[in-house]
């Protein structure tokens, strides 16, 4: 589940799908925000300025009244024409006067409870908010719990009746009248908000519930999405796995909708088609050519034989076997031209299974230990048991074969040779042949794997100059590197005048082999009669 | 034996006739894929040899159409398509051995040999004898005028192969192939090797050499 998830998460177009999904819930988020901001806090806004006009009123009212009854009381004589705020009457009939018509006006408007009002003197206090003046804090001044321009409070609102009561959402606002810098009333006016606030909380949850399940509907698509679109490519990697594995006869599916997918598969099979077409062009001319250059020369070999046969046992015979053997030679270039040329086009892929090396190259060691030791060198064979590589018998054989008698032939008399086969770090194999011959300068080592590279020293010695190039074919088809170094392993022997080259290790580096042992008998065995 | 060739190349087929004779053989030819059916279906004949690619009648299908009839006449496959997978394709059609152009008439005769009605090299025996060469099958043992030689697995394989052939020229290829089941040629002289081996073995300490070589063709055990 986790890797599967992991994936997924690999998926380009998942990736995208899921990034497209965030952006999306992130815009929602946004926009709905802003519905919410409009919807709530603009009331919220038109409640505080209603609040504010109320006060604005009422502060006025209080004044004016306030101000009428000195100047009654002035012009009756109950107040002295000289009289300052400052003195006990004035400040009485002052704010007597100006709560009257205030207190009244509250009284009236607070009735429902829409509005909240809450008055204090230094007498007491008066409103519908129901606080009592030790809610209210200490004293008048400093009270702490009101001071604030602007709060929020819940109050208790009698509902049908006294008996019910609901707790509902206010917001007030405080202000104070002053009279010659002393304050004289507290007036608290607020408002019912729990509806706009309702709405506020219905309109969030909507948002957050919005955008969850916005969230998660565009996970979900993009789940969908992502995997149609990963199963198509898939399909074309397995597509371009199996041709890569030979079968050139694999097509993509298509469901000829013409979208980019679709086009896609069109252009992939129409490319398969071009390449199998030259393959099959390749495949043509090479057979044509083998059939048509081979049926000259076995006329000539044959004629070339019976000559010898009938001339008997003379001069002019064995020039005669010599010149077939040369038409041998011929061929057999000509042969490993096209081998490596299939090998190259990877269609024996098909043959190779995960076997154990060790009878294979133990077969090989049996057959070039006594090869070794007419040309005068010591053979050795270290071959470890139980490794695994995915290999074609006929085909490592082939490899390791001309590996052993390029040491044959290339390492003095008096040297060794040995064909070494041990696990590598990391579970991989090393086939390798080891000689104290003369090496390859490392200059030369790639180029010696190329057709017909052939090296001045050897030039003298038979040779077509493909028997590289074949291991390096049959290492590419096994997916195995195919590396030649120094070789320090075994002691040196006089390599004519060069005594520091150092020999050298041709080795075949397998990867390493994930399934199990299947067969490790050749299926040819059971064609080739004894 | 009694030898059809289903050739097209005259010249080629014309040579083959005529080394085949030579060795001692009835041959007759044919020049095409039907003609050469037909002939196969009236007459016995020991051993065939079939081009692959022929006018008129692939050589497969040739060998094809002789398999569904029940004869089980043995069939060399000759062709220009020598690689592997197509060895295996001529032999799983029911071919006996498959020989790739150019090849050797000594290669040829010497398969063609083996092959052949007369000759059973697969026949259920347990003892092969070659003048005074003896091989026990089942015990594994050979020995020469009564006395025991001692032969390594291999060398008693390639020793069981020569007698098996004993008259006949057994190729290096054949060799190579029917005792260490490989389908290439080494350059090197690998094969004469082992065989050095093995005459040192059966033939060092005795007067008469049983294990000949045949200049150009390969080996031939023989009293």
């Amino acid at each position: 589940m986790v890797g599967s998830i992991r994936k997924l998460y690999r998926n380009t177009l998942f990736r995208l799908s899921l990034l497209g999904a965030l952006l999306f819930v992130l815009s929602l988020f946004v926009a709905l925000g802003y519905v919410y901001y409009a919807v709530v806090q603009s009331e919220l806004r038109r409640v505080d300025r209603s609040i504010d006009a109320e006060i604005a009123e009422l502060r006025t009212e209080y004044r004016e009244s306030g101000e009428r009854a000195i100047l009654l009381a002035k012009q009756s004589g109950v107040l002295s024409q000289f009289a300052t705020p400052d003195s006990p009457l004035y400040r009485r009939i002052y704010t007597e006067a100006g709560l009257e018509p205030v207190g009244r006006a509250i009284i009236l408007r607070g009735l429902s409870y829409e509005r909240l009002y809450i008055l204090q003197t230094e007498e007491g206090v008066i409103g519908n908010l129901g606080l009592q003046p030790e809610d209210l804090g200490e004293g008048f001044l400093d009270a702490e719990t009101l001071q604030k321009d602007k709060t929020e409070i819940v109050f208790e609102k009698p509902v049908d009746g006294e008996d019910n009561i609901e707790s509902n959402r206010g917001r007030i606002t405080t202000d104070y009248i002053y009279l010659e810098n002393k304050p004289v009333l507290r007036l608290i006016v607020g408002r019912d908000v729990e509806a706009v606030m309702r709405t506020g909380e219905r309109v969030r949850t909507a948002i957050l519930t919005s955008s969850g399940i916005a969230l998660f509907l565009g996970l979900l698509s993009s789940f969908f999405v992502s995997r149609r679109f990963a199963l198509r490519v898939e399909g074309f990697n397995r597509l371009a796995t199996d041709v890569r594995a030979g079968n050139l006869d694999r097509r993509a599916p298509r469901n000829y909708s013409e979208d980019e997918m679709d086009l896609l598969a069109e252009h992939l099979n129409a490319m398969l088609d071009h390449i199998s077409r030259l393959m099959s062009a390749m495949r043509y001319a090479g057979d044509s050519v083998a059939h048509d250059l081979r049926t000259p020369l076995t006329r000539l070999r044959t004629r070339l034989e019976t000559a010898a046969v009938e001339l008997g046992d003379t001069d002019e015979a064995i020039t005669l076997y010599e010149a077939a053997g040369d038409a041998d030679q011929l061929l057999s270039t000509f042969d490993s031209v096209l081998r490596i040329a299939r090998l190259e086009a990877g269609e024996q892929r098909g043959l190779l299974k995960p076997l154990d090396p060790k009878p294979i190259l133990d077969d090989l060691a049996e057959l070039y230990e006594p090869a070794c030791e007419d040309a005068g060198l010591s053979f050795t064979a270290d071959i470890a048991a139980k490794t695994l590589i995915s290999a074609d018998r006929g085909l490592l054989s082939q490899a390791v074969s001309n590996l052993l008698e390029n040491a044959i032939k290339y390492t003095p008399e008096g040297g060794a040779v040995a064909l070494v086969c041990r696990k590598r770090r990391g579970g991989g194999v090393e086939v390798s042949i080891r000689d104290n011959g003369p090496g390859i300068p490392s200059w030369d080592r790639e180029r010696v794997k190329e057709r017909f590279v052939r090296l001045d020293k050897s030039r003298s010695l038979p040779g077509s100059g493909l028997g590289l190039s074949l291991v390096e074919a049959v290492a590419d088809l096994h997916q195995a590197e195919f590396v030649m170094t120094d070789n320090d392993d075994l002691p040196a022997v006089d390599k004519g005048g060069d005594p520091d080259r150092p020999g050298l290790r041709a080795a075949l580096l397998f990867p390493r082999v994930k399934s199990k042992l299947v067969d490790t008998k050749p299926e040819t065995e059971v064609l080739v009669k004894p | 034996m009694r030898i059809l060739v289903v050739e097209d190349d005259s010249v080629a087929a014309e040579y083959v006739r005529k080394g085949l004779m030579e060795a001692g053989h009835v041959v007759d030819l044919a020049p095409d894929g039907d003609l050469g059916l037909e002939m196969a279906r009236a007459a016995d004949y020991d051993a065939l040899i079939l081009d692959r690619m022929l006018p008129k009648r692939d050589g497969l299908e040739v060998l094809a159409d002789l398999r569904e009839d029940g004869d089980a006449v043995p069939v060399l496959i000759l062709s220009a398509l020598g690689e592997v997978d197509q060895k295996v394709e001529g032999l799983r059609a029911g071919g006996d051995d498959y020989l790739a152009k150019p090849y050797s008439f000594t290669e040829l005769l010497a398969r063609v040999e083996a092959i052949g009605r007369r000759s059973d090299p697969t026949a259920a025996v347990t003892k092969l004898k070659v003048g005074g060469l003896e091989m026990d099958l089942l015990a594994r043992t050979v020995r020469r005028d009564g006395q025991k030689i001692l032969l390594q697995p291999r060398e008693f394989r390639l020793l069981e192969c020569l007698m098996r052939n004993a008259g006949r020229v057994v190729t290096r290829t054949m060799l190579l192939e029917k005792v260490w089941d490989y389908h290439f040629d080494p350059q090197t002289n690998v094969i004469d090797v082992h065989i050095s081996r093995l005459r040192g073995k059966i033939d060092k300490e005795f007067d008469e050499p049983l294990l000949h070589t045949v200049r150009g063709a390969g080996y031939r055990l023989q009293v």
